[in-house]
């Protein structure tokens, strides 16, 4: 009897990467034991949830990724749209249109995330009465959504200019040509680069934390300063951030597979 | 070969004194006059360069003439948007690369403009689009992608989303260059089967066979303007001009 496809396929790779994560593990082990710490995992369940006569309360770790979910979905919506918005404007929006766009894309990249966030906090939200909350949103979404648009452009660029042709050959106006005709086919082309996008903007959400947003590196750090539980809390924290970014690109994975199902690309 | 008898209506496009320059400073048209009668199949020939596909996408408004007039079917196409959308409403075009849309069906292909443009409902589309595949002999591909036809099939079904318009004149860019010699006749089929339907035709082509078959009158350009045109046997038994002598001798 053979053994099945699947792990005559991938069996070889699993048995070399279980032989260096044990290894790793090891290594990772020996440093611990010979750290003089005091390891004290079994504290950390209770600030994840609890569980009183079977009622579950999340602890503030989980609050805090609760945050942390909510800004990191709110923004990559907004993001999402302004991206779009500003890459279309770039491509085909009247001159000031495109001058305006541009401006933005450059103040944005060219400063760093966290003044971008005191900007908004400490200058901008008196005067508009926004909250932490808000500000921390809207600085992410700015933020993203520069990268966003540089991202939409590339894939709205690499359809062959025979779909625009075909399109306006039909009589199809500039919108319907975009919605129809050339978003579809650039999304599929930018799906890897708008999770990794994805995956950023969770990871920048923990700056939200510097504003007083009670988002899970803020709890972290809560918990730290209170318990002296330093590695056990961090640990913890970057395993939750792992497991919120590894599920974002499994899922984007799953769809983009089955958006490609029987669709290839021919040239032209 | 004998053709059958064709009476030639009003004339539905007219162009006068097109002239179009690229930003690089190439002269594709100048100063070109160009003007069809409906159920008329006009075939441009030239060598390359000399300005006959950009005279075919001047007249649906894929270039802008710099200078000149265009009118089809007496709306005047110029920086009028409106217009425009018009022109291209009833002038199909197909192109050498296809240009069918890869993330959709055949069927979708074929159905999205009807809808869109025409404001047909799915099924009134549908219909439309049942004929058109059975006319292309493509009734078995109704759910395949492009990428899954090969090139004379894609190019057959760009014939036929052109066709569920309805278009007044059918507008083709060199529409066999791109292909396999073996899938080419299945797409001079459809295209000769229309010519004989009455439909109005431009025909941007290097198949001289096919010209000498299905035109009624041939245009000479070189470039970027008509050398010479005439009534397509005395086109190719006595051409006038010195240089469409030439330029025949060296493709026939």
């Amino acid at each position: 009897m053979s053994p099945p496809i699947g792990l005559r396929r991938y069996g070889p790779g699993l048995v070399k990467f279980l032989v260096l994560a044990g290894v790793l593990g090891l290594v990772g082990y020996h440093a611990a034991m010979h750290l003089d710490y005091p390891w004290q995992w079994y504290r950390v369940p209770g600030y994840l949830f609890s569980l009183d006569q079977g009622i579950f309360t999340p602890g503030p770790l989980l609050e805090g990724l609760f945050v942390t979910l909510n800004i990191t979905a709110l923004s990559l919506v907004l993001s999402l749209s302004l991206g779009l918005s500003t890459a279309i404007l770039r491509l085909s929006g009247p001159i000031s249109a495109r001058i305006l766009a541009r401006a933005y894309l450059e103040l944005v990249r060219n400063t760093p995330l966290l003044i971008q966030i005191f900007f908004l906090y400490f200058v901008l939200s008196p005067v508009f009465s926004l909250s932490a909350f808000a500000s921390a949103v809207l600085a992410l979404s700015l933020f993203e959504g520069a990268y966003a648009s540089e991202i939409f452009r590339s894939g709205i660029e690499s359809i062959p200019k025979g779909q625009w042709e075909a399109a306006k050959a039909l009589g199809l106006n500039s919108r319907q040509t975009y919605v129809r005709i050339i978003l579809p086919q650039a999304v599929r082309r930018i799906l890897p680069p708008l999770t990794g996008q994805a995956v950023s903007l969770v990871k920048d959400s923990a700056l939200a934390g510097t504003i007083a947003v009670y988002e899970l590196t803020m709890q972290g750090q809560i918990i730290v300063a209170d318990t002296f539980l330093t590695f056990e809390v961090w640990f913890t924290v970057a395993g939750v951030y792992l497991a919120v970014t590894a599920t974002l690109s499994l899922t984007v994975y799953f769809l983009e597979r089955r958006a490609n199902q029987g669709f290839q690309y021919a040239g032209g | 070969m004998p053709r059958p008898e064709k009476t030639l209506g009003p004339e539905i496009i007219k162009a006068l004194e097109m002239t179009k320059t690229f930003a690089n400073g190439v002269r594709a048209l100048d100063a070109v006059s160009l003007s069809v009668r409906r159920k008329e199949v006009v075939v441009v020939i030239g060598p390359s360069g000399s300005g006959k596909s950009t005279l075919l996408r001047c007249l649906n408004g894929l270039e802008d003439i710099d200078s000149g007039e265009i009118m089809i079917d007496s709306i005047k196409l110029d920086g009028n948007k409106k217009n425009r959308l018009a022109v291209r409403k009833e002038v199909g075009m197909v192109f050498q690369s296809f240009n069918l849309f890869p993330h959709m069906t055949v069927v979708q292909n074929i159905n999205l403009a009807q809808r869109l443009v025409r404001g047909k409902t799915e099924a009134q589309a549908l219909e439309t689009t049942t004929a058109l595949l059975e006319k292309i002999e493509m009734t078995d591909k109704t759910r395949s992608y492009p990428a899954e036809l090969s090139g004379g099939q894609q190019q057959r079904v760009a014939i036929a989303r052109a066709l569920a318009m309805h278009p007044k004149v059918m507008l083709f860019d060199e529409a066999t260059s791109a292909l396999d010699p073996e899938t080419i006749g299945g797409v001079l089929k459809v295209m000769r089967n229309l010519a004989l339907e009455g439909m109005t035709m431009v025909v941007v082509t290097h198949e001289m066979g096919f010209a000498r078959e299905i035109a009624d009158r041939v245009v000479f350009m070189e470039h970027g303007r008509i050398v010479e045109q005439g009534k397509v046997e005395q086109f190719f038994q006595n051409p006038q001009k010195e240089r469409t002598k030439v330029f025949l001798s060296q493709i026939l």
